[in-house]
């Protein structure tokens, strides 16, 4: 089993909607996204760059199979799941944060301070929490917790506190565009590897060697 | 020991005081304390690694200039040689513990040591060599642990030999781990795919030609202030005078090449690194060429190697050249984001997909692409401890232990 994304970008509409459930879902704290939809050529988000041309991209950690963050983690934190799923152990990091250097998709987050602490700060509701409550291990290591300890690193786990559970993670379910499928990557005959083939698939920066798991379908020029 | 020691120690205590109830406060608030944030993570303290790695050069160069190829006129040199290469390798390590999220979590680096990450084999090779050169110092000053050190003296036949003996057998493996320090902290930069202003080929060998020259430096001026200025010294200060020229003019022809290279060809990646180089920080860059250029020439000067406060001024102007060349590592790497792409449909445009920055700045957008970096003043502060660490472990060496050779040489 390898687990892989596929991000229908001719279905993805721009709405942000993956951005906010994985947010609330993984109790992200504030200035922290691990999942980021942008316009490409745009500085505004939601604003053709040129006539005709708008399409929208949603990234977040490509699980990458060759990841250079697992690879330069001095003590094993950042480790690669069973299936595929790269994970940071939140026990195990010390914060060096190599990692951030090293992924070339700048999707790692760095907790600066208590998470506590940045809510009141950033003016967020008074006790107000939220996201899935408990702390989750995976392979026995923790991978999830609602209130990070501050000075470790964190990124999109594919949801494993879900996964775990045999559900989909939050941006699947959360995306209203239907844009979203996840799947085996190994079994050829998955709804993802086929649409991979048939969909001329692509991923980003192929260039770095990195060998992402998240596969990108391109979109139709759009009449706009 | 006269005032102006006394003066400079009681000073660097204090600032290392000062620095260390900074660390304090900074582990209990966390990095929210420097100016760091998600698409800008290393700063002042991984410069300051770099830098405090390049001044411990100083000992590789003594060493294997006098037990290698055998030129005796420094030797009066090499104690100071190896103390300062540990003051400054110690430094090194120590500059990583505030730049850490979770220092106490260090032990993980022991239990789970993960071997293909090259911070892993800096942290060995760091400790190695800090290893070498203390030992290297303690076989140095063997043959004079009498009186009051004694104790800290062992029991050989013909204590001379011994130690001229050992510390020749010595000198090439603390010349290994030298050369390892620099080419693999260089490696923590270069081997970053997704970093092109690191990814080069030529850091490992530039960081051992700035090591050489800044380490130099550093023997130079402390050799110049423990002993003066004095006639019999012109002959060594004149030596390494010509070591600090050549290296810093193999530096330099090592970053151009480099610049030159990627320059011509004009890709998208160059280009905007360039620009962040030669624009914002178009001073800094031009500080960080003529400063050591200037400041290795006059050292090649009779004159200025006879006067004090001339090669204090020299030396220094170098050592800040070098600084800021350390300092520059950053801006151009974490400036140029890594995910930057063609959007399909408009070809010959770069897009860089903004990152969260991860920390509440009052008036500044949540996801960014460019960030001024100036380090907070409680990442100067610490770094200035961390200085006043390896100059005040200097001054107590020279002050208890007999770093310094008391006949004319
Ligand atoms: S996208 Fe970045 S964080 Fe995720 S696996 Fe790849 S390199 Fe690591
Ligand atoms: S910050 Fe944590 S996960 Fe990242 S490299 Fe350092 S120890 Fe590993």
């Amino acid at each position: 089993m390898k687990m892989g994304m596929v991000i229908d970008l001719e279905k993805c509409i721009g709405c942000r909607s993956c951005m906010v459930a994985c947010k609330q879902h993984n109790a992200q704290p504030p200035q922290t996204w691990w999942n980021r939809v942008f316009t490409p050529g745009s500085h505004r988000h939601l604003t053709p760059p040129a006539k005709g041309v708008e399409f929208f991209l949603p990234v977040h950690c490509q699980h990458c199979e060759n990841a250079p963050c697992e690879k330069v983690c001095p003590v094993g934190a950042t480790y690669h799941a069973e299936d595929g799923a790269v994970l940071i152990d939140y026990e195990r990091c010390i914060g060096c944060r190599y990692c951030m250097s090293a992924c070339p998709y700048g999707v790692r987050q760095f907790n600066w301070e208590d998470p506590e602490k940045a809510h009141v700060r950033s003016e967020y509701q008074e006790k107000y929490h939220y996201g899935y409550p408990e702390d989750h291990r995976h392979e026995g290591r923790l991978v999830y917790m609602p209130l990070r300890p501050k000075g470790i690193v964190e990124k999109c786990t594919f949801c494993a506190q879900y996964r775990d559970k045999g559900e989909l993670p939050a941006c699947v379910r959360g995306c209203p565009g239907k844009a979203r499928f996840v799947g085996d990557l190994d079994d050829p005959n998955s709804e993802v590897s086929v649409m991979i083939k048939q969909r001329n698939a692509f991923t980003l920066l192929p260039e770095k060697g990195t060998k992402p798991t998240v596969f990108y379908l391109p979109p139709k020029a759009k009449e706009v | 020991m006269n005032a102006k020691m006394k003066s400079s120690m009681w000073l660097s205590g204090g600032v290392i005081l000062v620095a260390f109830a900074t660390w304090i406060y900074q582990l209990q608030e966390g990095l929210i304390l420097t100016n760091m944030q998600n698409s800008y993570s290393w700063g002042l303290y991984i410069s300051g690694l770099a830098f405090f790695v390049g001044n411990a050069a100083g000992g590789l160069v003594l060493t294997s200039s006098i037990y290698l190829f055998g030129v005796k006129k420094l030797k009066p040199l090499a104690k100071l040689g190896a103390l300062t290469a540990f003051a400054n390798v110690t430094a090194a390590m120590l500059i990583v513990l505030p730049d850490i999220g979770k220092p106490q979590r260090l032990l993980n680096l022991i239990l789970h040591p993960n071997f293909m990450s090259p911070l892993v084999w800096d942290v060995i090779v760091l400790n190695l060599y800090a290893l070498a050169s203390a030992t290297y110092l303690y076989i140095l000053m063997l043959p004079e642990l009498t009186g009051r050190l004694a104790w800290l003296s062992i029991k050989v036949d013909n204590v001379q030999e011994f130690s001229e003996k050992w510390a020749k057998r010595l000198a090439p493996v603390a010349l290994l781990f030298a050369i390892g320090i620099h080419v693999v902290t260089a490696w923590i930069f270069s081997t970053q795919g997704a970093r092109d202003w690191w990814h080069s080929p030529a850091m490992a060998p530039d960081f051992v030609s700035v090591a050489i020259a800044v380490g130099t430096t550093v023997v130079l001026l402390a050799g110049a202030l423990a002993y003066g200025t004095g006639e019999e010294y012109q002959e060594a200060f004149r030596l390494l005078g010509l070591i600090i020229f050549m290296a810093v003019c193999t530096h330099l022809f090592l970053m151009m090449n480099d610049l030159v290279i990627h320059a011509w060809y004009g890709s998208g990646e160059t280009q905007r690194i360039m620009e962040i180089a030669w624009g914002h920080f178009v001073w800094a860059h031009i500080f960080e060429v003529a400063a050591p250029l200037i400041g290795a020439w006059l050292l090649l000067q009779p004159a200025v190697r006879r006067s004090m406060p001339r090669l204090s001024f020299s030396s220094g102007l170098l050592i800040a050249g070098v600084f800021v060349h350390r300092f520059l590592i950053m801006p151009a790497a974490y400036n140029n984001i890594p995910m930057t792409m063609t959007p399909l449909g408009l070809p010959h445009t770069d897009w860089s997909l903004p990152i969260a920055t991860g920390r509440f700045f009052p008036g500044m957008s949540t996801f960014i692409d460019q960030y001024r970096y100036i380090p907070s003043s409680v990442e100067v502060v610490i770094l200035l401890g961390i200085v006043a660490y390896a100059l005040l472990l200097i001054l107590l060496a020279i002050d208890r232990l007999p770093i310094l050779v008391k006949e004319k040489p």
